[in-house]
């Protein structure tokens, strides 16, 4: 039975070499049947079998002549009909192959490369079969016809995978990122480094100069603005007239759809790409980051550059010895790397009471290392520089506001590496600067305001100079006068009991300060001159201005000082005060704290008590009787928010708390429409004469006059202080 | 009890009710996890703290081979050492100051085209408005300097100096209300509970000057109506305590109990230091808690500080030429002029992050009268800020930010009169400007459209804009990162791109 099949087998495979001869003979005559098509599309199916089977038969065939494998019958008759099955399932693949490469697109070199070395395989397996029985078949010929067939079938392999997956499949992801990696987005060119890699993967193994498909190269610039057989490729900026186009959108099945199908086809990025270079008048010049940055090129194909990486500093020492850094550190001296990985040291010293030269002598060891070093504000004089001369790669140096002078300057000329020197507010003269700056070899920028050095003289520097920037800044003298600011209150309470030694400052030096206290605005020669001996016996307003040469006086600064004689023993709120404006409660009103404008201050909520729908009536209480000539109640009066002074105030009065006289009343002058905000003491006067109890009421205004947008409604009543004096 | 007896267990299950000390016990084992066993096992109390002065996170999880990132040490060499970072809070309006649309002039009083504000999301101030009539700025443009960039006439002194500036007119943000989008910019999250964009430069760059806080905070504001700022702002997030901004106040003390209390000399100071430490150092034998040590760098640095912070903020020898730089509101502690003086000196001794807030700038109504106020408190100042700086040869290597945290409307809000209206939030575009730093000077960049409502070019988001200032400073935003909670956090979150148009 065995014997029948591989006897039957074996004449298969005779006809069948005969049938694969004949198909070469006639392959331009040969129609495939629609039926045979399927067939034919097994091949890439199929063509597994041989390579597996072939793979194992001419490994055992390479070995067969050794002894213990030649006596092995086994080995023998496996080997044999491995080979056969090998040779027929490559003779099925082979005809397979033939009818596929009937179909549309089959063409060009890799083709004709895999088709032979594919039937190579067939017929070199089939001549192995036939002669390795023969006496001339030794073992030099098994090996030589089996190493011939293996390579075959690499190299049909190879070929068929080219032709389904596109050139470089295997190796595209290496090379093809280390390409991209390697031209930064800065300098990507729209068309060498975007639309040139999708025309080579795509497009050149057939349009290229040695095969010239439809008259077509796309190698080069000339060669695609030519065009091929059936004209230009493209109308620039036209990408749906263009043929390139046209050609790619045309259905898959049109035998002029590009590219042929059986090709790798284009991606949907690929087709935008290069239908959005056309539009962009397909320019070979233009770089990628030249487009605005809403371009829809760039923006899809930036996706796959890499920025470049800044630049980083290269030096050519070696990095310190971490321990001594870590020695060499301190409080007042820090040592920081430049940055990871990198040698450079920028080295910092803080504070003046613990500097001392020494402390740049100890940085011998890192000396090489230092690229950066700042001393501002420290005493380092002019000897100092010889150990800074000695860090020979400094590149930056702060020395403003140090005291060294022209003398030490000349040390530093030998840094070979230093650019940028600071000897802002030092006593460098131009005398001392322009003989050296010759010497300075890397020298850009120098500053040197507030120096020795005249802006005129810095003039000539920077003609003499062109390469290094020289910078001045601001002189105060130059400048447009500008406005003082007003002088402030230095007392800790606008408010005393007898009298009180007016403070009045300002934060600048040499200042004078004139004040009124007539309620007249203070002017810079005839308002007295504010001195220390100042001294108030009663509420005043003081007015005060601030003056000094060379700028303009300051605007006008009111302050309202208060005299609260009487502190009552304890106080009570009758009446309730607003939810929303408690302040302190009783304590609110002689606690000599002021409210202030702004609501959004927490001064604000703490020191003003507010009432609206009721009145505000304190009880106060004086343990021994006092001399009561006024009482004056501070409030705010802020119209445009309906804040408004009471429209009544009451002074009741007695020796007991049950036996109260209405001792006086004021209504106080309402604010007119549109009248600013102000902070002002509402004062009752009544005859004087001793109390034990008093009640002050104040009365909120009822009312909104028919001006305010809140017309007829209640206003809000705040007080901060009360005085009685 | 004997000690290590664990105590009994209260309960079961769910919801059981920890005691104190069994609090303390538990989180005493969450402590002393792997990685902190074997570093504290190899280098000891002693030196992992005086080492990680210098590198406060320098032993944090220097074990795991994954970490990108060596905290205190830049990924590659920067351009800018230091930050000020002059913050405009509550919004300042684009429209007003550097963003000149002459169109709106045009158009004042007319109706917004709903598809320029296509489905925007508004807040509620204007949600429920009618109408929405546009509005242009009540003050003049004109162009300055080489760069012929257009400034508002409220800015008299920062025209002078828009050569030195890159003016980004495109900036966008997420977030629609003050705080959200305040520490959006700030922390890279609405949400806040993140490290503020100083601590993260303090955590990625270590201290220069190790006697004075790396990141400090300044506070002042103007008569606009304002919004709060909170210390969120300044957090250390996940970050060590060290992080932290440190906010300097304008009264007697700038930095509350650092003096010494009455009686109490150097000496004293110290050897009271000596002995808490002593203390502290046994607490942390015993419960390995990292913030102990975190405490006690504090108290060595407030020592530090007690010489070194008085020297700093000392204005009475500032000469008189710097006052009239800054304009003599800088010897008044407290205002804007005088931080922007203390900032030049902060960063000058080498603080890598000096934050400033200037509030009062959330104009919905009463625009042209707070505008103005609030122009004139911050131009001086901040323009003599960028140019003293420069005339001390630092402003290469500082880098100087001013800006809010978002745009407002082009559209007024409230009623519009003759000379007066309002502006609401507008996150879609706002006008920020950098100077210093590496950043290009002299250029304006990014544009919005003829109706300043939305950006027509180059937009640079809030996580841009962190990238590119991390990248100034030596910093690559997707490595400066922290493990925390089971995965990395980064200032910029999982977005952000250089802006490398405006790289010097």
């Amino acid at each position: 039975m065995n014997r029948r099949i591989i006897g039957f087998a074996e004449q298969v495979l005779f006809a069948l070499n005969f049938f694969v001869l004949f198909l070469l003979l006639f392959e331009s005559k040969v129609e495939v049947p629609v039926w045979l098509q399927s067939f034919g599309r097994m091949h890439p199916l199929f063509l597994h079998f041989p390579i597996v089977f072939l793979l194992l038969a001419m490994g055992m065939e390479f070995f067969r002549f050794k002894t213990a494998n030649s006596t092995n019958e086994f080995y023998g008759i496996f080997l044999n009909n491995l080979l056969l099955l090998g040779a027929l399932t490559a003779g099925l693949t082979v005809v397979m192959g033939l009818f596929l490469s009937h179909e549309e697109g089959y063409t060009g070199t890799v083709l004709q490369w895999h088709k032979w070395s594919g039937i190579g395989i067939f017929f070199v397996a089939s001549l192995i079969f036939w002669g390795r029985n023969q006496t001339w078949y030794r073992a030099p010929v098994a090996r030589a016809g089996a190493l011939v067939s293996v390579l075959l079938l690499i190299g049909a392999g190879h070929y068929g995978a080219t032709l389904t997956h596109g050139e470089n499949f295997l190796f595209e992801p290496i090379t093809s990122r280390s390409a991209k990696e390697a031209v930064p987005l800065e300098q990507a060119v729209v068309f060498d480094h975007v639309i040139k890699p999708i025309l080579e993967q795509k497009c050149v193994s057939c349009h290229n100069p040695e095969k010239l498909k439809g008259e077509l190269a796309l190698t080069d610039p000339a060669s695609i603005l030519k065009g091929g057989k059936s004209g230009r490729l493209f109308i620039a900026g036209l990408p749906d007239s263009s043929l390139l186009m046209k050609r790619i959108h045309l259905p898959p099945a049109e035998k002029k759809h590009m590219p042929p199908l059986g090709k790798t086809q284009l991606t949907d990025e690929e087709v935008t790409l290069l239908a959005l270079w056309v539009k962009g008048r397909a320019d070979f010049k233009k770089k990628l980051v030249d487009l605005p940055p809403q371009d829809s090129l760039r923006r899809i194909a930036s996706v796959h550059f890499v920025p470049a990486e800044p630049t980083e500093p290269e030096y050519e020492f070696a990095a310190a010895d971490e321990e001594t850094v870590q020695k060499l550190t301190n409080d007042y001296r820090t040592i920081l790397p430049l940055a990871k990985e990198s040698p450079a040291l920028a080295v910092n010293l803080y504070n003046k009471a613990t500097y001392s030269p020494d402390k740049l002598q100890e940085l011998d060891d890192i000396r090489r290392q230092i690229v950066s070093l700042n001393l501002s504000k420290l005493p380092v004089r002019d000897a100092d520089l010889r150990n800074v001369a000695k860090f020979e790669n400094l590149e930056k140096l702060n020395l403003n506001f140090t005291e060294i002078t022209g003398g030490g300057l000349k040390e530093l000329t030998s840094l070979e590496k230093l650019e940028s020197l600071s000897l802002s507010g030092t006593k460098i003269r131009y005398q001392d600067l322009q003989p050296l700056l010759g010497s300075f070899k890397n020298l850009e920028t120098v500053s040197l305001w507030n120096t020795g050095i005249s802006d005129a003289d810095i003039g000539r520097l920077r003609k003499q100079f062109k390469e290094v920037a020289f910078i001045s800044g601001f002189r105060g003298e130059d400048s447009e006068p500008i406005r003082l600011n007003p002088p402030q209150v230095k007392n800790a309470s606008t408010i005393f009991t007898e009298t009180l030694q007016l403070q009045l400052k300002h934060p600048i030096r040499g200042v004078q300060i004139r004040y009124t206290t007539d309620g007249t605005e203070p002017d810079s020669l005839k308002s007295p001159v504010f001195t220390a001996g100042t001294v108030l016996d009663k509420s005043t307003s003081i007015r005060a201005k601030a003056f000094k040469d060379g700028w303009f006086g300051s605007s006008e600064a009111v302050f309202d000082f208060f005299k609260s004689t009487h502190k009552p023993d304890s106080v009570t709120v009758l009446l309730p005060l607003n939810r929303v404006h408690q302040a302190d409660g009783p304590y609110t009103f002689f606690d000599r704290k002021l409210g202030t404008f702004n609501a959004n201050s927490p001064a604000w909520a703490n020191n003003w008590a507010g009432v609206r729908n009721n009145d505000l009536a304190l009880l106060s209480e004086f343990r021994k009787p006092v001399s009561v000539a006024s009482v004056a109640l501070r409030v705010m009066v802020e119209p445009e928010t309906g804040i408004f002074p009471p429209q009544l105030v009451e002074i009741w009065g007695g020796s007991t708390r049950e036996n109260l006289k209405l001792l006086g009343t004021v209504k106080p002058a309402m604010p007119k429409e549109k009248s600013a905000p102000v902070l002002k003491a509402v004062e009752c006067r009544i005859k004087p004469q001793p109390v034990s109890f008093m009640k002050i009421v104040a009365r909120p205004v009822e009312k909104l006059p028919d001006w305010h947008p809140g017309k007829g409604k209640r206003a809000l009543l705040l007080v901060d202080e009360v005085f009685i004096n | 009890m004997a000690a290590h007896t664990p105590p009994p267990y209260k309960g079961g299950g769910r919801g059981v009710v920890l005691t104190m000390m069994e609090k303390e016990i538990l989180e005493h084992g969450y402590n002393f996890n792997r990685r902190r066993f074997l570093s504290r096992l190899s280098l000891g109390l002693g030196s992992a703290a005086l080492g990680s002065l210098l590198i406060p996170d320098l032993f944090k999880g220097g074990g795991s081979e994954d970490e990108a990132f060596t905290p205190g040490i830049p990924h590659f060499a920067p351009k800018a050492k230091r930050v000020i970072y002059l913050f405009q809070n509550g919004a300042p309006s684009q429209q007003e100051l550097f963003d000149y649309k002459p169109k709106l002039r045009e158009l004042l009083g007319k109706e917004l085209p709903p598809s320029v504000r296509g489905n925007q999301r508004l807040t509620g101030m204007t949600a429920n408005q009618s109408s929405f009539p546009l509005v242009g700025s009540f003050v003049d443009f004109k162009q300055y300097g080489q760069s012929g960039a257009w400034v508002s006439d409220l800015m008299p002194y920062t025209s002078k100096i828009v050569d030195d500036l890159c003016i980004i007119r495109s900036m966008y943000t997420e977030a629609i209300n003050h705080d959200p989008a305040l520490t959006f910019l700030q922390t890279g999250s609405q949400q806040g509970n993140r490290p503020s964009m100083g601590a993260w430069l303090s955590y990625g760059l270590g201290n220069e000057n190790k006697n004075l806080p790396n990141f400090t905070v300044l506070l002042s504001r103007g008569i606009g109506n304002g919004q709060g700022v909170y210390s969120k702002l300044w957090s250390n997030g996940f970050l060590d305590s060290v992080h932290q901004g440190v906010q300097f106040s304008k009264g007697e003390d700038p930095v509350l109990y650092l003096r010494d209390p009455e009686g109490m000399d150097r000496h004293e100071r110290r050897a009271m230091l000596d002995n808490l430490a002593k203390l502290n150092e046994m607490a942390y034998e015993e419960f390995g808690d990292p913030e102990i040590m975190a405490k006690v760098k504090q108290y060595e640095m407030a020592y530090r500080m007690q010489t070194a912070v008085p020297e700093v903020l000392d204005l009475s020898k500032e000469p008189d030429d710097v006052v009239k730089l800054y304009g003599p509101d800088c010897l008044v502690p407290g205002t804007y002029a005088a931080n922007c003086l203390l900032a030049r000196k902060l960063s000058e001794n080498g603080v890598r992050f000096v934050q400033l807030y200037h509030q009062g700038w959330d104009q919905h109504g009463n625009l042209p009268f707070e505008i103005a106020k609030q122009a004139k408190d911050v131009d001086q100042a901040s323009a003599a800020l960028v140019t003293d700086l420069k005339q001390r040869g630092l402003l290469d290597e500082t880098l100087v930010i001013w800006g809010g945290e978002f745009g407002r409307t082009s559209y007024t809000q409230g009623k519009l009169t003759k000379d007066n209206y309002g502006r609401d939030h507008h996150p879609r575009c706002f006008t920020i400007w950098m100077a210093g730093g590496g950043i290009k000077p002299g250029i304006v960049y990014g544009e919005t459209d003829e109706l300043g409502y939305n950006i027509a070019r180059n937009p640079v988001h809030v996580h841009d804009f962190q990238a590119t200032v991390l990248h100034q400073l030596g910093l690559n935003h997707e490595q400066l990162t922290f493990k925390h909670l089971g995965r990395r956090y980064r200032l910029t979150d999982v977005s952000g791109k250089v802006v490398r148009d405006i790289l010097a």
